[in-house]
């Protein structure tokens, strides 16, 4: 399954992550960004507003795209966030490190 | 007692439905004394972390893989099994210590961990048939937010 990417400019793009990640796609998803990482895409905003599922191993490959761009400044956001992802984003405390937002708009707003 | 159970020899089916059933399940309770909504989330949480581990790493040798859920309602507690015919494991060893830190933001590694932490009792152990069954139970009060994970 491939991920919808929507460019905002050179730097950001939003991910429209779709009804899940997890193992099965967790690949798809790092294929995905690491194009536009090489492209120079530092900021990447995360909608989860249509996602059931984010697993262990999704999670996983959200925390190596932060590990690739966060040296170079980078930053994901996580914006609409479901209630099953916020139920994983809760128990494993990773709003400490990456910010939320209402809506894919306040992310853009707050990363411009 | 309403006891839901769902028989599966295609896994990744029942990783697609598992979430379904047990909306449909939670849904038919008594509002008064079923599990809340939070369990549910969590017991949903649990069932595909299980399901995945025995789709990536479990061996069921030739046999085509089956598994059993059964899932139960008890003063707003959630109690679930998951019965499968591989050749199980050493559970126990496998299972982090709630206590031990992790590597910061790992790639890998986390399942066991985020099971342990949204449950009260686990267990893998085999049964009389010479199956392997999953057994674990979420209280209505259990507050997951408090096992650290990182």
């Amino acid at each position: 399954m491939g991920f919808d990417v929507e460019s905002l400019s050179s730097e950001t793009v939003v991910v429209h992550m779709g009804e899940a990640l997890d193992f099965r796609n967790a690949d798809d998803f790092k294929d995905t960004f690491q194009d536009h990482v090489e492209d120079g895409v530092r900021n990447f905003i995360l909608d989860f507003s249509e996602t059931e599922v984010l697993d262990s191993t999704g999670l996983g490959s959200i925390f190596s795209l932060y590990r690739e761009i966060s040296p170079d400044d980078g930053k994901v956001a996580f914006a609409d966030v479901s209630r099953p992802v916020q139920v994983v984003v809760q128990l494993t405390r990773t709003y400490k490190v990456f910010r939320q937002f209402p809506s894919v708009q306040a992310a853009e707003e707050a990363l411009a | 007692m309403d006891v839901l159970t769902r028989t599966y020899t295609d896994l990744n089916r029942a990783l697609d439905e598992v979430r379904s059933v047990l909306q449909e399940w939670s849904a038919a309770q008594d509002p008064a004394g079923g599990p809340k909504a939070e369990t549910v989330r969590y017991t949903q949480l649990v069932l595909h972390e299980w399901i995945a581990n025995l789709l990536q790493h479990a061996d069921f040798c030739d046999r085509s893989p089956t598994i059993e859920i059964r899932i139960r309602s008890e003063r707003r507690h959630i109690i679930c099994s998951v019965t499968d015919n591989s050749e199980g494991f050493d559970f126990a060893a496998r299972l982090p210590d709630k206590e031990e830190r992790m590597d910061d933001l790992p790639e890998r590694g986390m399942g066991l961990r985020i099971i342990n932490a949204c449950t009260d009792s686990l267990s893998y152990t085999s049964t009389e048939a010479g199956r392997y069954r999953f057994e674990f139970s979420i209280p209505a009060d259990h507050d997951p937010w408090l096992s650290m994970l990182f």
